[in-house]
C-alpha cells in the first residue's frame, strides 16, 4: 500500500475544478433524465440546488485520494463520463 | 480509518477553520439575531400616529390614493397587520428616491393623508452583517466573499467529522472539565459540532447557493439547457399567467379578495398584499402570509387578479407547493427558520449562538494548542499565536458590542440626526474596529476581560434604554410594550448577564493562571 500524500495543490485543484464540472454534469443528467425531463414545471430550481452538495462533497472528500494525480485521473474520468452522457442527452433528447 | 487520512483531514480542518472561523462567528451571531428580525423591528419602530384604516375601508383607501397619486398604481403594498413596525396601511416606494417610502392613510374627517416615512434600517443592517460577514460597501462583493467562506466552512464540517469519527463513540459526550484547558475546549467544540452537525450542513449548502446562484444558473444555462433556461424560468414564474393590459378596469375590494384566499386555506394568515399595475385589466396582487405548518421561503404567497378575483398561481402557497417546489422551499425554510413558528425560531436562535460559540471555541483551541505546544517555540509561531489571540478577542467581542450599541443608538439618535441608518453603520464599524485595535494594542488577555465588559455593558444598555425611556419620557424616547418588543429587552438582559459571567470567569482564570506564561506573552488562558 502506497502512502497517502498531502499534495495540497493537486488534490485541492482536482476537488474544486472537477467538483464543479461533476456538479454541472450530474445535475444536468438529472435535469434531462430525472422525472418529468427538462421541461417539468418548477424543476429548474432543484436542478441548480443539486450542484451545491455535489460540489462541496467532492471538495471535501478529494483529500481521500492517495495523490493529486490519482484525484485528477479519477475525478477527470468521472467528469468525462458524465459529460458524454450529458451531451448525448442534449443531442438525442432535445 | 487510516491514521494518515486522519492526519491529512486534521490539517484540512485546521486551515479551513482558522481561515473562516471569525467571519462565521459574525455571520452566526448576527444570524441568530436576524431570526428575530421582526421583534427587533418592533422594538425600534418609533411611535406611529398614522391611522390604520380598518380592513373594510381599504378599498376606499386604494381608490382615493390612486386618484390622488396615479404613480402609486404601478406597485404598492397593503399592510394587513397592526404591529408597531407596520408603517401604514398603504405604502409605495418611489424607485428614483432610493429607500424613501411614501404612505397613505385616511384621516378621521375622511380626507386622504400622504406622508413620507423612513422606516428604521436597523434590522436590515443586522441582516446585512449576517449575509456579508460585515464586509462594507457593495453587498454583492460581501455575499460572494461569504460564498467562498461557506465553501470552506462546508469543508471544515466534513473534515471535522472525519477526524472525529474513529473516536466518536468515546469522545462525543465526554466533557472533561477540570482537566487541561485544551481538553475542555476540544470536548466542548466536538460536542457542539457533532450535536448541531445537520444544522451546520444545511447552512453551508444553502449559503453556497445563496451566494452563487446566479453564476450556477448561468453555467447550467450554457452547459445543460443549451441557452434555453430563460424561457423555462419565465414559464415557471408565479406571475407567468399575468398578462399586461393597460385598459382601465375596476378592482374588487381587498376584503373580498382575502375572503377567497381564506376559502382556499383557512389556516393561512395573510400579512400583506402587493399590487402591480393596479386599476388596469392586467393588474395582479401577491398575497403573502404565514402558515407555520408548512416549510416556506420566508413567507408563502399566491398571485391573484384583483379585477376578476381569480387565483392565478399557488406554486408558493403553503400546502400547494408541488413535487419540485416543496423540497427547494424546505431548504430555504431550514435556513431561515420559516416553519414551525416561534418554537423553531427559538431553536434556531440558540443553534445560531451555539454556532458562534463553535467557531470561537475552534479558534481558542487553535491558540491553546500552539501556546501549550512545547515543540513550537519559534518566534514566528509565537507571533502568529498572539496575532490570532488578539484578532479572535477583538472580532468576536467587538461584533457583539458593535451590534448592541448600534441597536441602542437607534433610539437615542432618533430625531437628533438626519440619517439614522448611516449612524447605525458608522457606530457598528467604529466599535468593531476599535475593539480589534484595542485587542492588538493591549495584552489580549486583559483586552478580553475589558471587551467582554464592553459587550455586557452595551448589551445591558438595550433594556436600560427602554427603562429610561419609560421612567423619563422627557428624553423623547419611546417604549413599545408588545410582548415581542419587550422580549428583545428580556433577551438582551439575559445576554448581558451571560457576558458578565464570561467576563468574571475569564478574569478569574487570568489571575489564577494554572499554566503561567512569561509576562507579556499572555495569549492562552481562561475562557
Amino acid at each position: 500500500m502506497g502512502k497517502t500524500r498531502y499534495d495540497w495543490f493537486g488534490k485541492g485543484s482536482a476537488g474544486v475544478l472537477c467538483g464543479l464540472g461533476l456538479a454541472v454534469a450530474v445535475s444536468g443528467l438529472f435535469a434531462w433524465l430525472g422525472p418529468g425531463g427538462l421541461y417539468a414545471p418548477n424543476k429548474f430550481q432543484l436542478n441548480m440546488w443539486l450542484m451545491s452538495p455535489i460540489w462541496l462533497g467532492v471538495i471535501s472528500f478529494c483529500f481521500l485520494f492517495r495523490s493529486g494525480l490519482r484525484a485528477w485521473l479519477w475525478l477527470g474520468g468521472a467528469n468525462a463520463l458524465a459529460f458524454v452522457g450529458l451531451y448525448a442527452c442534449r443531442h438525442f433528447l432535445s | 480509518m487510516r491514521t494518515e487520512v486522519i492526519r491529512i483531514y486534521k490539517t484540512v480542518h485546521t486551515w479551513a477553520g482558522i481561515l473562516t472561523g471569525l467571519v462565521l462567528f459574525i455571520a452566526f451571531y448576527a444570524g441568530a439575531i436576524t431570526v428575530f428580525k421582526e421583534p427587533l423591528e418592533r422594538w425600534i419602530a418609533p411611535p406611529n400616529h398614522s391611522i390604520r384604516a380598518p380592513l373594510t375601508q381599504m378599498h376606499e383607501l386604494i381608490t382615493q390614493t390612486l386618484s390622488a397619486r396615479p404613480d402609486a398604481g404601478k406597485e404598492f403594498t397593503l399592510h394587513l397587520g397592526d404591529e408597531e413596525h407596520v408603517p401604514a396601511r398603504l405604502t409605495w416606494q418611489k424607485k428614483t428616491d432610493g429607500d424613501v417610502f411614501w404612505s397613505t392613510a385616511i384621516a378621521q374627517d375622511g380626507s386622504l393623508q400622504i406622508a413620507r416615512i423612513h422606516p428604521s434600517g436597523l434590522a436590515r443592517f443586522v441582516d446585512m452583517i449576517h449575509r456579508t460577514g460585515g464586509i462594507p460597501g457593495n453587498s454583492e462583493i460581501g455575499e460572494h466573499f461569504m460564498g467562498v467562506v461557506a465553501m470552506l466552512y462546508g469543508v471544515a464540517l466534513i473534515s471535522g467529522l472525519i477526524v472525529l469519527l474513529p473516536s466518536l463513540a468515546r469522545n462525543f459526550l465526554a466533557l472533561r472539565l477540570g482537566t487541561k484547558l485544551k481538553r475542555i475546549w476540544l470536548d466542548a467544540h466536538n460536542l457542539i459540532g457533532v450535536a448541531s452537525f445537520p444544522f451546520h450542513l444545511v447552512m453551508a449548502l444553502s449559503a453556497v447557493v445563496f451566494a452563487f446562484h446566479d453564476h450556477l444558473y448561468d453555467i447550467q444555462d450554457a452547459v445543460v439547457y443549451a441557452g434555453k433556461l430563460k424561457p423555462i424560468m419565465k414559464a415557471d414564474s408565479p406571475f407567468s399567467a399575468v398578462k399586461q393590459d393597460p385598459q382601465p378596469a375596476a378592482m374588487l375590494p381587498p376584503d373580498m379578495l382575502l375572503a377567497r384566499v381564506k376559502s382556499l386555506s383557512p389556516a393561512f394568515e395573510p400579512v400583506m398584499m402587493q399590487y402591480r399595475d393596479a386599476g388596469t385589466r392586467g393588474a395582479s396582487v401577491r398575497v403573502s402570509g404565514n402558515d407555520p405548518r408548512y416549510m416556506l421561503r420566508g413567507k408563502g404567497f399566491l398571485v391573484m387578479s384583483p379585477v376578476s378575483g381569480e387565483i392565478l398561481n399557488t406554486d408558493y402557497f403553503p400546502g400547494r407547493q408541488d413535487l419540485w417546489n416543496a423540497p427547494v422551499s424546505a431548504i430555504f425554510a431550514l435556513h431561515f427558520a420559516s416553519f414551525g413558528g416561534d418554537t423553531v425560531r427559538w431553536c434556531y436562535f440558540f443553534l445560531g449562538l451555539a454556532g458562534a460559540f463553535l467557531f470561537y471555541s475552534g479558534n481558542r483551541l487553535w491558540i491553546e494548542t500552539r501556546s501549550r505546544d512545547g515543540r513550537d517555540k519559534s518566534a514566528v509561531q509565537r507571533r502568529s499565536t498572539r496575532f490570532m489571540a488578539a484578532l479572535t478577542v477583538g472580532v468576536c467581542f467587538g461584533c457583539i458590542s458593535g451590534i448592541s450599541l448600534t441597536i441602542v443608538a437607534g433610539k437615542w439618535l432618533h430625531g437628533h440626526v438626519a440619517d439614522v441608518d448611516a449612524w447605525h453603520k458608522g457606530i457598528y464599524y467604529a466599535v468593531f474596529l476599535g475593539s480589534i485595535a484595542w485587542a492588538f494594542l493591549r495584552d489580549s488577555q486583559k483586552a478580553a476581560v475589558e471587551l467582554l465588559f464592553l459587550a455586557a455593558a452595551t448589551t445591558a444598555a438595550i433594556p436600560l434604554t427602554t427603562l429610561l425611556a419609560w421612567v423619563l419620557p422627557s428624553l423623547g424616547m419611546w417604549v413599545n410594550d408588545s410582548p415581542a418588543a419587550i422580549g428583545v429587552d428580556v433577551v438582551a438582559l439575559a445576554g448581558a448577564l451571560a457576558l458578565l459571567r464570561m467576563m468574571r470567569y475569564r478574569a478569574r482564570n487570568n489571575v489564577g493562571n494554572r499554566y503561567p506564561l512569561p509576562v507579556g506573552e499572555g495569549w492562552g488562558e481562561g475562557i
